[in-house]
């Protein structure tokens, strides 16, 4: 039976590297990890901004993204998500509010962006599952690159161009019921769909 | 226990973050209680975030990493903590059992929630039904997005209590009865008008809403 410390020890190990820079810059407030973080996520940021048609406030999403990084950083806890995963939902969630300003439209709203769509780690209650996120992860990526091209198409437009099924459906001239089943097939094969068991 | 899920499609929308407000204040009072959908969506962020990386990225300028910086300067000392979530839905309308509920028929009541979600074009109400009432049967003329927030009922489909997420469209014939002990809330996003189909019900189109 490992102790906890060897357990602790093998779990460290997993720990990406993108993940032990944002915790120097939640730990430690270090400018050069946060370089390091900001030359690695903020193309990759400007170029969702980009596919999601914000041609006008690409840098901004990045901007905004990057100091909201350093902002949550402290909060950042690699064993609830990767740091990639963190930056996505933190990007994510500024699109959302930057489109509800540009829209106008936040003035009256009345739920807040975080309330609804929630950043790892957030949420105090959530238990932690260091190895089995890291697991779980790992074996997303690899059948990612497996994945037949037009799975992936789909997968891509939902998720860096904001299209609802409809839309992919209309643009690539395929019924949405095509769609669905390519994205049924994709996160299958992902092992994102979990059937009846207990988790 | 949670036994009606979204569908993938809609997690994978949700992730993406391409829901309007409405519909992603349902998906998280269900995802609130039901850990088995969290973690497909913590799957599915993962999988958002490998497809950021896979895809191209686009050149910054030279002086942006400096602007950040300056505006980091200029941030306030206070630190982020983080939050036990408080339902968002609660926060929005406060205690259930006081809002000013509007009776439609004998068991049920509604309050109308649309004016807080300009983003989204259906209808967004609370229903009650009263504890071991039932509502009259119904169609539904587009598509109805519902997630019980208090209570239950059961119909032809099962039983559906807090957390459970279901979507009805055209073809479901739809005949709630509220369980017992407490009254069945529910939040919903009707995309057109509920269509009463019983033999009452014909004659009550006109007049509801």
């Amino acid at each position: 039976m490992a102790s906890a410390r060897d357990t602790n020890a093998r779990q460290e190990g997993c720990k990406d590297p993108w993940s032990k820079l944002l915790e120097r810059v939640g730990q430690q407030r270090d400018r050069e990890a946060y370089r390091s973080l900001y030359e690695h996520f903020g193309p990759q940021i400007k170029y969702y901004a980009l596919s999601n048609g914000m041609a006008h406030h690409a840098e901004e999403l990045v901007q905004e993204v990057m100091i909201s990084v350093w902002r949550r950083a402290c909060l950042y806890d690699w064993r609830k998500a990767a740091a990639s995963t963190w930056i996505f939902t933190i990007a994510r969630n500024q699109r959302i509010d930057m489109l509800r300003k540009m829209q106008r439209s936040s003035a009256e709203m009345a739920v807040e962006t975080e309330d609804l769509w929630q950043i790892p780690g957030d949420n105090e209650n959530e238990p932690v599952t260091a190895l089995h996120r890291i697991l779980a992860e790992r074996r997303v990526r690899e059948s990612l690159r497996s994945l037949p091209e037009e799975q992936v198409t789909v997968l891509a437009k939902v998720y860096m161009e904001s299209k609802s099924h409809q839309m992919v459906a209309d643009e690539l001239q395929i019924p949405l019921g095509t769609v669905k089943s390519r994205v049924r097939l994709a996160l299958n094969k992902l092992k994102v769909i979990l059937r009846d068991q207990a988790v | 226990m949670i036994q009606h899920h979204p569908d993938e499609s809609l997690l994978l929308e949700y992730s993406a973050g391409n829901l309007d407000t409405a519909q992603a204040l349902c998906l998280r009072l269900h995802l609130d209680v039901c850990s088995r959908c969290r973690c497909q969506v913590d799957m599915l962020d993962s999988v958002g975030a490998m497809l950021l990386q896979e895809e191209k990225s686009s050149a910054l300028s030279n002086d942006l990493f400096d602007r950040i910086l300056t505006r980091i300067e200029t941030l306030p000392e206070d630190e982020p903590k983080p939050k036990v979530t408080t339902d968002p839905l609660r926060k929005l309308v406060g205690d259930l059992n006081a809002l000013p509920w509007k009776r439609q028929l004998v068991n049920v009541s509604v309050y109308d929630l649309s004016e807080q979600f300009p983003d989204q074009p259906g209808q967004v109400v609370l229903q009650k039904i009263s504890a071991g009432g039932k509502a009259p049967v119904h169609t539904h003329r587009g598509t109805e997005t519902t997630v019980v927030v208090q209570g239950g009922f059961t119909d032809n489909r099962g039983v559906f209590e807090a957390g459970d997420f279901v979507v009805l469209g055209q073809q479901d014939v739809h005949k709630p009865i509220a369980l017992h002990g407490e009254d069945c809330v529910t939040l919903s996003i009707l995309s057109a008008p509920v269509r009463l189909t019983g033999p009452l019900g014909r004659l009550l189109n006109p007049f509801i809403r």
